[in-house]
């Protein structure tokens, strides 16, 4: 990889850090979009190496959210053997994904939720 | 149980990569009630064995683009690490807000973010009509 190409990939990752830890999630949806846009990777690719740059981000933010933040780990549990499950399956189908209306789908999710969130609920 | 299948339902988004996480959160805030600095933190603990049982897939795939690996996450521990603290000392109200005002932006860019040359697909989906 060249020397710019670093750069960019720690400034999306950095940016991601950012969203990941003030939001609680969400990271991957600015780090996608910045691997495939700056780096060139393909949609797949941008997808699946997101995961594998938050993981270890969601270890140390979540750690500090332990700390700091009140939370406590029974409430977490029903939504982590769900969240297990739902990734194994995720892994596997995802080859199988039509990526373009799976994102479209998702942005009018999102668009819907932000709407409610910021301005009613 | 209602929690169980919101999480496996977003935990198959989550393996793909496509913001189940966040999805997760806009259901436990909007509908299961929990404030927002909690939903944040179950958030990334849900995240850690959803991404750790999605992560073998992709690597057999061969979906990992390992050079980006080391200069993201190592900028990434440095911004979220911060970003944890701050938030984790904000008021919920204001922090469900700017919640809201992100999902907003992530919605309106991905509507209308053109679709890029898929290199690396070989499954032939139709991500792009160049392929």
């Amino acid at each position: 990889m060249t020397k710019k190409k670093s750069i960019q990939a720690a400034v999306a990752g950095g940016a991601a850090g950012l969203i990941n830890g003030f939001f609680g999630g969400g990271g991957g949806m600015l780090l996608v979009p910045l691997l495939s846009r700056w780096l060139d990777l393909g949609d797949r690719k941008a997808f699946a190496t997101s995961v594998a740059v938050i993981l270890p981000l969601c270890a140390l933010s979540s750690a500090i959210y332990l700390l700091r933040g009140g939370l406590e780990l029974s409430s977490a549990l029903p939504y982590l053997l769900g969240g297990a499950l739902g990734g194994i399956l995720g892994g596997k189908l995802f080859k199988h994904m039509n990526m373009l209306w799976l994102r479209r789908g998702f942005a009018l999710l999102i668009l819907y939720a932000g709407v409610r969130t910021a301005f009613f609920v | 149980m209602a929690a169980f299948f919101a999480g496996l339902i977003t935990g198959i988004l989550s393996g793909f990569g496509v913001g189940g996480g966040t999805l997760l959160l806009i259901y436990m805030t909007t509908f299961a009630g929990i404030p927002q600095n909690l939903a944040q933190g179950i958030n990334l603990v849900y995240f850690l064995p959803t991404a750790a049982l999605a992560l073998p897939a992709h690597i057999k795939n061969g979906f990992i683009e390992r050079s980006v690996l080391l200069p993201a996450i190592f900028t990434g521990l440095l911004g979220t690490a911060s970003a944890a603290w701050i938030a984790t000392g904000l008021e919920v109200e204001l922090l469900h807000r700017l919640f809201g005002g992100f999902l907003i932006y992530v919605g309106i860019s991905e509507l209308f973010r053109k679709p890029s040359i898929p290199q690396d697909d070989s499954s032939g989906t139709s991500d792009s009509p160049l392929k």
